[in-house]
């Protein structure tokens, strides 16, 4: 047998009683998993709003109406699909940690994870969730911001 | 046989957590030679082997607050030392024999079973041959007699998965034998 392994029982003991291995407290578990939790709904939040504007972004169009493809590819929000799909893997990511995500296959949860975020977005647009972030709560700003930038107007295109 | 070692493993834990920390021994001496032996199958080479082995321990003990003990620790530690063999492999990785005068140090004495001792030997050169993807689960299938449940919790893959890759590996492992 190897010397190393004949010795392992003592040198490891002898470790924890002189004090140079210590046991991580429960708290550190704990929050642990509160913040895999708050990071994996904080995804799947991101995702689901950004793919609405995603959503919203295509439906506007021109002042007559208009859709030209130029219009659509210039005013197109690549940034946003880049930010909801670096929100996608992170939750995909983030269920990967728990226990009960490797008896599903990976594709599985992939697919499950966009399905829930673009079902999600289509019911926040259907309910009308979108027109009270665009006048009030924390995406006022953002909203207007892309509205400025894109030269569009609010309730240009919108859903009625 | 004493009342400490009739304890399973998760009530040692508990032990361990409520700062009987001593009893951590008896955790070392259940599975040094097990884990060791697993180690080796990944990695080919005694040394780092029994580098994991120790680094695992450590690992297990600073996390074992973390741990559920409504789950199987010893799942939890194989999966720790399949973490740490991977990590190595992937920093080192190069194609180093196994030593053939290798003792795993198992209770059951080989020794007197020389036919036995043949087909392990026989057995470990074939797995050696074959890529880690499938030699993995079928050594702990065939030789640490893990169900195929704890090759799923070891491992992180569903159990179709480990029937396939054992599957796939007895295949291979018939045609890299014939070759040995």
């Amino acid at each position: 047998m190897s010397k190393d392994i004949k010795n392992i029982t003592e040198d490891i003991m002898n470790q924890i009683e002189q004090g140079k291995i210590k046991m991580k407290p429960k708290i550190y578990f704990i929050i642990g998993s509160i913040i895999t939790f708050i990071g994996l709904i904080s995804a799947l939040i991101v995702s689901t709003f950004l793919f609405g504007l995603i959503r919203f972004s295509l439906r506007t169009h021109g002042p007559m109406g208009e859709y030209k493809l130029d219009q659509i590819m210039s005013n197109f929000p690549w940034l946003t699909i880049v930010f909801a799909i670096v929100g996608l893997i992170l939750g995909v990511w983030l269920i990967r940690q728990y226990d009960f995500s490797y008896k599903i296959k990976t594709w599985f949860i992939v697919v499950g994870f966009v399905l829930a975020v673009m079902i999600t977005g289509w019911m926040i647009d259907v309910t009308g969730v979108n027109d009270s972030l665009l006048k009030r709560g924390p995406m006022k700003g953002m909203m207007s911001n892309y509205f400025n930038n894109n030269n569009i107007q609010p309730g240009m295109g919108w859903r009625k | 046989m004493t009342d400490i070692e009739k304890l399973t493993d998760e009530e040692l834990v508990e032990k361990i957590r409520s700062n009987d920390y001593n009893l951590y021994a008896v955790i070392i001496d259940r599975y040094k030679n097990k884990l060791l032996r697993y180690a080796v199958n990944i990695v080919h080479d005694d040394d780092r082997a029994s580098h994991i082995v120790q680094d695992s321990f450590i690992k297990t003990y600073t996390n074992l607050k973390g741990f559920n003990t409504n789950k199987s620790f010893s799942s939890w530690i194989y999966r720790i030392v399949h973490n740490e063999s991977i990590n190595i492999i992937k920093k080192y990785y190069k194609e180093v024999s196994i030593l053939d005068d290798f003792d795993f140090g198992s209770d059951e004495n080989i020794e007197e079973d020389f036919e036995k001792k043949e087909v392990v030997l026989k057995v470990g050169k074939c797995l050696k041959e074959i890529p880690l993807l499938y030699s993995e689960p079928l050594s702990l299938y065939y030789i640490d007699d893990k169900s195929y449940q704890e090759i799923s919790d070891i491992l992180r893959i569903p159990m179709g998965t480990v029937a396939v890759r054992i599957n796939r590996a007895k295949k291979l492992m018939k045609k890299t034998c014939q070759k040995i």
